[in-house]
């Protein structure tokens, strides 16, 4: 009988052990040159810049992205965001 | 779809233990609230239109003064760490509807950008002027764009400032819990007169509010307070009986059974610990619940009674455990091998200690929610780590074992010290006036100590089943036994994993308890559990534990997907097509060859190793890789070789490198072939490309037998092959055609020789066949009276000098022989006996 406890058991784990959905946004700058972001992730501001033609993962929570032309975006995890000509545009 | 995952969420909070009941469900409602929320505000925001921007202003407006309220709650509870747990939850959930906000103008943005994209940009001086409505329209639309801009720039900053205040609220709390621990109260002023005169006004402040509220429930909400009691006994009951239905005999211990198993006795012990509580907090729950839905609480009654459903739900437990593991009145079931006297007093101990802990637990939400003076929480305080001290040290104390001559002995000297050191430190921080440091180890001690032990028990049961022959003992494994007949090493192999996913279970849920019970945030944790699962970094190399076991478990899917998909084709369509067994094998080898490299490389890819990395590495090692391994790589090709050319399959009888056997498996690197006398050689696959390869059996199994046989000079050869060629003929196994023949082949030294020659269908029964013939043959030949020669030795003694003889010997007719040695005898060969 004890293996129906294991099973249960088992199954409970699995419930509680489950990823919640891990992504994070995958930014690709299409452009010849680098750039700058300016990402804002729970409590700090930081800049990031991205190489010519790389690609980068950031914020797996959430945050405010502010592209090299200006404009402003809100990510919520699992996007892909393309820089070209220094506009943001998500896929 | 968020349901299942939150149902499934809830069913293990519930398992996970009773003293999260009302602290677990109310932070996934309120996650599972933001969730849904902030899906809804994605989705269902109808605004593609400008619209869309009024709109998210006002909120932004609204986020902004919520903002501002929790920041002047945060001062105001800087003292208080459940009110800035409250401020915590409810500003990462501002944070959520920030980013959820910031999300709802993508889709304008994407508008406007796609119609500036078409409108182009403003023409320049020597270009034809454009229409006056672009211009305006382009114009619109920049502004409209730069409006937007501001607003997330204004979710962003907020956003900032909200996520500064959780941090700053993590700070408070972290630095709250050091003061707490380390302020040391004036204990003299607990110990005066004068506290008995609080406590008496403390009682009267409390039966006033507590009869007032009664008086109250009496008058205007008796029906709902017993249609809420009467929810709340229906929701335990069904997890009670369902408990019971399910879980039937491993519930109750069984006086009757004399020797239970280790494992029924931790089964009986966890489950009859783990259902009640499970029942009892989901009664207290759910009065709660349904006490606050019909409004019958009051905000002073509503804290007492959280506090004190707390308490009862934990003394519960542990009275549940301490029942379960030292078994007072069955020591058949105790699980450590305890006296009686002993158990029972550890019980008794556990439990004072628990209720002990307990009550001054809810004395202290008292004493807040009356806001009485501190000469008596101290003092109450006081008393109550003083006792429980005491009792942590009797508990040590307890001689519990017998030893083998009779006499009693202590615990283990490590634990006892343990417990001592703990027992005594209580009691004397209480006494130094460090009444916080003494209340939070007697709390410690009776619940990190319940945990504890439960994750022992769990510890426990899966060394028991780890054991050989332990999993079989298992009622389950003896279903299992029954309907799939498993050999006892997979049973143990069972065992062996099952104990492996119970220990990971005891620490997945034992350790989050833990840390929550020593003031670690639920969010935290899974913070933490999430980065540590996602991300390991390791100077520039990250690696992600969940990405390793997905690939992992990604790449054993595909290994029993591509085995399945073999036994399939080849047992279900291949064997129905009638293909050739050789076909069969070659096709059944490549289609696991193909699927277990493709399972690697999907696996490999979902563990997160980026492939052109790899092909970069591989480039770059190949050169050396091929060198080294040629050998290997020579092989494996000639295997790819030969199951496509096939100049041998399975079953086939070969013979190659002076080896002939049956082959029997054919694999990339080595082929097995089985000799007649069932000896395995393992033949590199390279020898069998590149050196000759005889094989008896590979378009048919005809084959040609020869059969030697001699015959006597004096013979008459013509009718020694008339008889050869009667005899063979008869054979039902020799083929008529090709014919059989017999060959007069030679004249040999001692015989005519002669062969007899026949086809066999089976080439691989010739041993069976040429056995026959020649008994055939022999008997035949006797009654013809042909003779079969073999080769002769006659010794010719020469005489010698009688004389001789005598002088070298003694008269004895034994050794007359010997002399007759010792000259070279005269050997003649000699074709047949005179």
């Amino acid at each position: 009988m004890p293996m129906k406890n294991m099973l249960i058991m088992t199954v409970l784990a699995g419930a509680l052990v489950a990823p919640t959905a891990a992504f994070s946004a995958t930014v690709t700058n299409r452009d010849g040159s680098a750039h700058t972001l300016v990402v804002s992730e729970g409590g700090s501001q930081v800049e990031v810049s991205i190489g010519a033609g790389e690609t980068i993962e950031i914020c797996p929570q959430g945050c405010f992205v502010t592209m090299p032309n200006g404009d402003r975006e809100v990510l919520t995890g699992p996007e892909t965001l393309e820089i070209e000509g220094g506009r943001g545009k998500i896929l | 779809m968020k349901l299942p995952s939150l149902f499934s969420r809830l069913i293990a909070m519930l398992a996970l233990l009773v003293a999260m009941m009302s602290f677990a469900p109310a932070v996934f409602a309120q996650n599972g609230a933001a969730l849904a929320q902030s899906g809804q505000t994605v989705s269902a925001s109808p605004a593609v239109g400008p619209g869309v921007v009024a709109e998210q202003r006002d909120k932004l407006d609204r986020y902004g003064a919520t903002a501002d309220q929790y920041q002047t709650q945060m001062r105001a509870n800087a003292h208080n760490d459940s009110a800035l747990v409250d401020v915590r939850g409810g500003l990462e959930e501002l944070s959520r509807d920030l980013i959820a906000s910031g999300v709802a103008f993508r889709p304008r943005l994407n508008t406007i950008n796609t119609r500036l994209d078409e409108i182009g940009p403003p023409r320049g001086e020597d270009e034809p002027p454009e229409p006056p409505a672009l211009t305006a329209e382009r114009q619109t639309l920049i502004d409209e764009k730069a409006e937007i801009n501001a607003l997330i720039g204004r979710a962003e900053s907020l956003s900032l400032r909200v996520n500064g205040m959780i941090e700053e609220i993590n700070q408070t709390r972290r630095d709250l819990f050091t003061n707490t621990l380390s302020r040391r109260y004036d204990i003299s002023s607990a110990l005066n007169g004068e506290v008995l005169g609080d406590l008496a006004a403390e009682t009267r402040r409390l039966s006033a509010a507590v009869s007032s509220w009664m008086r109250f429930v009496l008058n205007f909400k008796l029906q709902a307070v017993l249609l809420a009691t009467f929810y709340a006994l229906v929701a335990a009951g069904i997890l009670m009986i369902g408990g019971r239905r399910l879980f039937g005999n491993l519930f109750d211990a069984d006086p009757a059974i004399e020797n239970p198993s280790y494992l029924s006795r931790l089964s009986v012990a966890f489950w009859s610990t783990l259902l009640p509580s499970a029942a009892l907090g989901v009664f207290l729950a759910g009065t709660y619940f349904f006490y606050n839905y019909y409004g019958v609480l009051r905000y002073d009654i509503a804290q007492l009674m959280v506090t004190l459903f707390n308490v009862i739900a934990i003394v519960f437990f542990v009275y549940r455990l301490a029942r379960a593991v030292f078994a007072p009145r069955l020591p058949n079931w105790r699980l450590l091998p305890m006296q009686t006297g002993a158990a029972r007093a550890l019980f008794w101990v556990s439990l004072l200690a628990a209720i002990v802990t307990g009550a001054d637990f809810f004395a202290s939400k008292i004493n807040e929610v009356m806001q009485s003076p501190l000469s008596l929480t101290v003092a109450k305080s006081l008393l109550a780590t003083v006792i429980v001290g005491l009792l942590v040290i009797v508990f040590g104390l307890v001689r519990p074992y017998v030893n083998e001559d009779g006499t009693s002995r202590g615990w283990n000297s490590y634990f006892k010290a343990l417990i001592l050191l703990l027992g005594a430190g209580t009691i004397l921080a209480a006494f130094l006036g460090y009444i916080g440091l003494a209340r939070f180890i007697s709390q410690q001690v009776v619940i990190t100590g319940a945990i504890l032990s439960t994750m022992y028990i769990g510890y426990l049961s899966a060394g028991a089943i780890s054991e050989i022959g332990g999993f079989m003992n298992t009622s389950f494994g003896r279903r299992l036994d029954r309907k799939y007949h498993f050999d006892e090493t997979t049973e143990d192999q069972i065992g062996l994993l099952l104990s492996v996913v119970i220990n990971v279970l005891v620490l997945a849920v034992g350790i989050p308890l833990i840390l929550l019970q020593w003031g670690f945030q639920w969010g935290d944790i899974r913070l933490w559990t999430y980065n540590i699962a996602n991300e390991i970094r390791i100077g520039s190399i990250s690696i992600s534990l969940i990405g390793i076991l997905t690939g992992f478990l990604l790449f054993l899917l595909g290994y029993l997907g591509t085995r399945g998909f073999q036994r399939w084709l080849d047992g279900k369509v291949m064997a129905r097509g009638k293909v050739d067994a050789g076909v069969r094998n070659s096709i059944k080898t490549a289609v696991g060859y193909a699927g277990i490299a493709l399972a690697a490389l999907v696996g490999i890819s979902a563990a997160g190793i980026d492939l052109s990395n790899l092909a970069l590495v591989a480039g770059a090692l190949s050169l050396g890789i091929g060198f080294g391994l040629q050998n290997i790589v020579n092989n494996f090709v000639s295997g790819l070789i030969l199951l496509a050319e096939r100049p041998f399959k399975v079953g086939d009888w070969i013979v190659a490198g002076g080896i002939s056997g049956t082959v029997k498996k054919i694999s990339v690197r080595a082929t097995e072939i089985e000799t007649f006398q069932r000896q395995s050689v393992i033949l590199p696959n390279s020898e069998l490309i590149n050196a000759a390869v005889g094989n008896w059996t590979h378009r048919n199994r005809l084959g040609r037998v020869d059969i030697a046989v001699g015959v006597a000079y004096q013979s008459d050869p013509r009718q020694v092959q008339q008889i050869l060629l009667e005899i063979i003929r008869a054979q039902p196994q020799a083929m008529k055609n090709p014919e059989p023949m017999v060959v007069f082949i030679g004249f040999g030294a001692s015989s005519l020789d002669f062969e007899v020659r026949a086809f066999l269908s089976d080439v691989t029964t010739q041993v069976g066949f040429m056995n026959e013939v020649r008994f055939q043959i022999f008997e035949r030949f006797r009654e013809e009276g042909i003779e079969i020669p073999f080769p002769q030795q006659d010794v010719y003694i020469k005489e010698m000098p009688k004389v001789a003889v005598e002088q070298a010997l003694p008269p004895a007719p034994a050794e007359a022989a010997k002399p007759a040695k010792r000259s070279t005898p005269q050997v003649r060969r000699k074709a047949a006996p005179e």
